[in-house]
């Protein structure tokens, strides 16, 4: 095989999903009535970015080598915090900033601090008690989401306050400003993780963990770095969350965690640990939400997204593998 | 005997009721090469985990240039310029060759403030530095997982060279290369030990021990149980230290 075409090759399996999501949008815009059409590519876009942002932080922390499975509660208390604190309706306490846009902020720093508390307490755990972060975190998942209930009492938060909601409202370019902040933190998040020495130690510690603390890198410290970043993040999803439905309720996100789960591996991260790009994950996201709108334009029940969503999960697993073996030919 | 380097006083460690070390005190010189030997178990890894910041003794004291050294972590040792190569090795093979090299020590630039990895440059100087060693990798994109096992102790070896530091510990080393290799590698040591960095290896095989080593120390059962100049002691005298058959030839070097 000559260079030219190992390289040809190599970029196509480095950049497998990307080559898929272009086919299934191909194939949805010839066979799928009123589906190509701007309108419904900017829905695409838009109806991703709170599973896009969520997809995020569970990356970060599944190529380090470990599992947060608390992102989907996070999120949801994140919200409800928000809702609570700035709902005028329902047991929002309806709490008035002046001037009006200094509510923004105020609310976004809310929103990450609550997600970045729960992920200091996840990191925590994981490095110092040196717990299974599978388990740590499926408590986290139970306790959060319980606290939800607690602080709502089962309730709901209506009509956010205007001046944050401008932001789901507002639009550049067809896209609402969400969608642009969901867009702005995978290229942030990309660079962080491909071009800075912390996300090259992210990716070696989820590689070999042992080797990563005898070089002198912190382990511990990224590690718990990584998981207040998946709070963190898990909180901006919550915030957008919360302004898309101008509001919040006990049972906000539910299912997003398997949603994001699925688009990470459909991404290309390894379960495993050390294997993954965020672009590849945007790609999953992106993916699923092309998926899920052309369910809804061909009047299919809703009910066959999740059959499809799990079967989808599973060919990534299976084209994982054989790419693996693809790439020990290449060597 | 030159200014000595790193010296160790009655150094202890007891994992429960079982004493790992009962007690070794020897001294590594600037410039030095040490062969530690001795048979499985008798307490080399630990000690070397000791000296490189994976393991804190339960007693006794440890002198680096002169003054008190305890290291917490790996990397308080390698501030401290310990090198280590492990027997097992301890490179991660999700990543390329170039990112192994520079494991923890990456060059960057800053950006606005934001370290940005110089990806360019370290790929320079990781081809000179195995260029200069004449270790051949097909390319230093290539993740480690493809590469062969010499391949990857090439790498760790080139590693230390390069990195030198003041003293540098190899734990079995050439345990998967090849003879030519080997031979590169012994050449490497005596190099590395020329500069005034000092050199403790841990070997199964009297033959290395003897081409590359300037004293050879022995430990069985958690105590050194020989400290020989190379030049006063043949290998059969070690083989009786290392199995504890006699104590001919044992006693202080020099």
């Amino acid at each position: 095989m000559n260079p030219r075409t190992r390289k040809a090759l190599e970029f196509v399996l480095d950049n497998l999903v990307w080559f898929m999501l272009v086919f299934v949008l191909i194939v949805f815009s010839i066979f799928v009535p009123n589906y190509f059409q701007l309108g419904i590519f900017a829905n695409i876009i838009e109806a991703s970015s709170v599973l896009g942002v969520m997809s995020i932080g569970l990356s970060l922390v599944i190529i380090a080598g470990h599992m947060d499975l608390s992102v989907e509660s996070v999120a949801a208390l994140s919200a409800m915090t928000v809702g609570i604190l700035f709902c005028s309706s329902g047991i929002g306490m309806g709490i008035q900033l002046s001037p009006q846009w200094l509510m923004v902020p105020v609310s976004l720093l809310i929103a990450l601090v609550v997600g970045g508390i729960i992920g200091a307490f996840n990191g925590y755990l994981v490095v110092k008690v040196k717990m299974s972060a599978f388990i740590i975190t499926l408590a986290s998942y139970i306790w959060v989401r319980g606290l939800v209930l607690v602080i709502s009492g089962g309730r709901s938060a209506q009509d956010l306050a205007p001046a944050i909601r401008w932001f789901g409202i507002q639009r550049l370019a067809g896209l609402p400003l969400t969608a642009w902040i969901a867009v702005a933190c995978f290229v942030l998040f990309s660079l962080i993780m491909a071009k800075t020495p912390f996300g090259r130690h992210l990716v070696m510690i989820g590689g070999n963990e042992t080797a990563t603390f005898r070089a002198g890198i912190r382990v511990n410290r990224n590690l718990v770095i990584a998981f207040v970043l998946a709070g963190a993040i898990a909180g901006l999803a919550g915030w957008l969350l919360a302004i898309r439905t101008s509001g919040a309720t006990a049972n906000l996100g539910t299912g997003l965690l398997f949603n994001a789960f699925a688009a990470v591996v459909i991404g290309g991260v390894s379960l495993k640990g050390g294997v993954g790009t965020l672009p590849g994950v945007y790609a999953g996201v992106l993916l699923l939400s092309s998926i899920n709108t052309a369910i809804n334009l061909m009047g299919l029940p809703a009910n066959f997204t999740q059959v499809i969503h799990g079967l989808l999960v599973l060919a990534a697993v299976l084209l994982d593998a054989f790419k693996q073996t693809i790439r020990q030919r290449l060597a | 005997m030159t200014e000595p380097l790193l010296v160790l006083e009655n150094v202890t460690k007891n994992y429960g009721a079982i004493q790992a070390l009962r007690g070794i005190s020897f001294s590594i010189g600037k410039g030095e090469v040490v062969a530690l030997l001795g048979d499985n178990g008798a307490g080399k890894s630990t000690l070397v985990k000791i000296i490189a910041g994976g393991l804190e003794p339960s007693s006794g004291r440890m002198l680096f240039e002169g003054k008190e050294f305890l290291a917490k972590t790996p990397a308080e040792a390698k501030a401290a310029g310990v090198e280590t190569v492990y027997q097992d090795l301890s490179l991660c093979t999700n990543v390329d060759v170039v990112a192994n090299f520079f494991m923890g020590r990456e060059i960057t630039r800053k950006v606005l403030g934001i370290p940005i990895l110089d990806e360019r440059a370290m790929e320079a100087v990781v081809g000179k530095a195995l260029a200069s060693a004449g270790t051949r990798i097909p390319s230093l994109r290539t993740n480690v997982e493809h590469l062969s096992g010499g391949q990857r102790q090439a790498i760790e070896l080139n590693r230390f060279v390069h990195w030198g530091g003041k003293l540098v510990l190899l734990d079995e080393p050439f345990a998967a290369l090849g003879v030519e290799q080997t031979r590169r590698g012994l050449e490497m040591i005596r190099q590395v030990a020329n500069q005034g960095i000092g050199v403790v290896i841990i070997t199964h095989i009297m033959q290395q021990a003897f081409q590359v080593a300037d004293r050879i120390v022995v430990i069985r059962q958690g105590v050194v149980a020989g400290d020989v100049a190379r030049n006063k002691t043949s290998p059969d005298a070690v083989i009786n230290m290392i199995t504890g058959e006699t104590l001919a030839g044992a006693g202080p070097a020099g």
